[in-house]
């Protein structure tokens, strides 16, 4: 047997994990399951794509950076497709969360996440069309790094990109001022406002926050898959599969759900067959549900 | 004699149309401790969130230091002076002791903080010892600790604590009261809602008594607690004659 499915289901688990964080940050924070991060995902990748397209036009073909398949302009274009998938998930929040969250009405803010959702990847299916398209054509070498695992350059330094995005965003929780004023504005908001938290700031945190992540996620998909306007889509079970395994509100808990449901995917396209992949972070999740509903680190409603 | 808090024939209420505080006036001098008491329901909690910004006010007004505060935004009271201990949920139970202190810090200039921590941990060495544990763990008097050292962090001119004494022992009561006396001393001025009336007008200069959300009485403390109408209406206990 082979043990490939390691590797490939702990770089499925990263993507999964990076956007479970905005998942679980959106529903602690906003409190509503926001159906549109996928979309907020594939959104990223496309931005990324443009600006990529754009600086090979304006400054030429760039070299690659070692042995992986992209050069300096990936670097740029991912940190201006971050960028932009922020402003985009503000945007939104203007235009119909923040006018739906005055009136109250939670299931009211989910169906209309459900309708965002819809009109950004009809947006990107009409601008883009709905074929794949790739970041870069180049074929990537796979170097066997023993058991019979292989892995390209591409998936390691997107695997260390992944540890440095997790490992900053937690640093971020639980040093600075802002992660701290997020936490405690998701326990109570109420007292959050006594204590002098700006919420409207807290709010715009969590959406560049959550949508720069889901921009990383969707670029690495990008990189090591290609790039599609359903390509969210695919991705939102899983992610909110992780988010809930994880505990909702906890950053640590929805990466490592996010690993634990790459890889059990991975086993099960491995052990059983690939028709079973979808199913699982659908078992997951109501396993979940019934065992432990407050998940791996949430914490038991008061 | 400043006055620092002045609460003006204040209506307030949760729902458009229905008003629980229905014109209420109360005043607080600087250096007094005023304490508001009043059956249950009566709108004494409402009161004071509405001064605090967190219930819509649709009447009156209400003057911090002589300038209208009253359509200010709750997050901004605190920087305007005004701090707030709210009756229940006035701690983040997932935060850490020192966390809970940091949050609330965070309208300070940014290095003064951890100086500014460890002076409340100086006031309240209980805290101090347990400043890694996670506020949710603290012993209900240690909560309540918490929240007052919270509140006094940004150094306000009035303080308003809504029932600090509610599910105490004796001992612990005894505590809180004994800080609050401390506090006044050191010149804050504090409004402080209390079922606890014979602990409350022990340390209050002045008190109010609310019934369906206004005054309906005042007095100095003391001479309240011997009122045998007052009393027997409102505090729950019969004079013996
Ligand atoms: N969040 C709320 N929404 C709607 N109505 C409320 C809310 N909080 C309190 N009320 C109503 O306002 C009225 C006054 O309640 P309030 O809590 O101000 O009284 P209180 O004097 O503080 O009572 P207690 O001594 O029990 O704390 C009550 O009729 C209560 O039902
Ligand atoms: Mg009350």
């Amino acid at each position: 047997m082979s043990l490939q499915f390691i590797l490939d289901g702990l770089i499925n688990g990263s993507m999964i994990g990076l956007g479970a964080i905005g998942v679980t940050l959106t529903y602690a924070i906003l409190r509503f399951s926001n159906f549109a991060h996928g979309d907020l995902m594939a959104w990223g990748a496309y931005a990324t794509l443009a600006l990529v397209s754009g600086i090979a036009a304006l400054a030429g073909a760039a070299a690659p950076i070692g042995a992986l398949s992209f050069g300096w302009p990936m670097i740029v274009a991912a940190l201006g497709g971050m960028a932009l998938t922020g402003l985009l998930a503000l945007a939104l929040d203007w235009l119909l969360f923040a006018r739906l969250r005055d009136r109250g009405q939670a299931i009211i803010i989910v169906m209309a996440s459900f309708g965002a959702s819809m009109a950004l990847r009809s947006l990107l299916e009409f601008l883009f069309t709905s074929s794949p398209v790739y970041y870069s054509r180049a074929i990537q070498m796979a170097m066997p790094v023993g058991l019979g695992i292989r892995v390209t350059p591409d998936q390691i330094a997107l695997l260390v990109v992944t540890l440095a995005l997790v490992l900053g965003m937690h640093l971020f929780m639980t040093r600075s001022q802002t992660g701290r004023e997020m936490r405690a504005y998701s326990q109570n908001p109420a007292l959050a406002r006594v204590v002098g938290i700006d919420v409207a700031r807290i709010v715009r945190a969590t959406w560049l926050i959550g949508a720069a992540l889901a921009c990383a996620a969707g670029i690495m998909v990008g990189i090591l898959v290609q790039i599609r306007p359903l390509m969210g889509l695919d991705m939102l079970l899983p992610m909110f599969a992780a988010a809930i395994l994880g505990g909702i509100g906890s950053i640590p808990g929805a990466v490592l759900a996010g690993l634990i449901i790459g890889l059990s995917e991975a086993a099960t396209v491995q052990l059983i067959g690939a028709e079973w992949r979808a199913a699982v972070a659908f078992a997951i999740l109501m396993a979940v549900l019934f065992i432990r509903p407050m998940g791996l680190f949430g914490v038991a409603e008061r | 004699m400043t006055r620092i808090l002045d609460v003006q024939e204040l209506v307030a209420g949760y729902e458009p149309g229905l008003s629980i505080v229905k014109g209420a006036s109360i005043h607080a001098d600087e250096g007094e401790i005023v304490v508001i008491l009043g059956p249950n329901g009566a709108g004494k909690s409402s009161l004071i969130k509405a001064i605090a910004g967190l219930v819509p006010v649709t009447g009156g007004q209400v003057l911090l230091d002589g300038v209208p505060i009253t359509a200010t935004p709750a997050h901004l009271m605190v920087r305007r002076g005004l701090a707030f201990v709210p009756q229940t949920e006035n701690i983040f139970p997932l935060l850490t002791v020192q966390e809970n202190l940091a949050v609330a810090g965070g309208i300070l200039p940014r290095a003064t903080v951890p100086a500014r921590i460890d002076e409340m941990f100086g006031m309240f060495p209980d805290l101090a010892r347990q400043r890694r544990l996670l506020a949710g763990s603290l012993s209900g008097g240690q909560r309540q600790m918490l929240a007052v050292a919270r509140a006094l962090i940004v150094h306000p001119r009035v303080l308003m604590l809504d029932e600090p004494s509610a599910g105490l022992s004796p001992k612990f009561v005894e505590m809180v009261f004994a800080r609050l006396g401390e506090i006044r001393r050191a010149g804050l001025t504090i409004v402080l809602v209390e079922q606890n009336a014979r602990a409350a007008l022990a340390i209050g200069d002045r008190a109010y008594v609310l019934a369906e959300g206004r005054e309906a009485h005042e007095g100095p403390a003391a001479t309240l607690w011997n009122d045998p109408v007052i009393a027997e209406l409102y505090l729950g206990h019969r004079k013996a004659s």
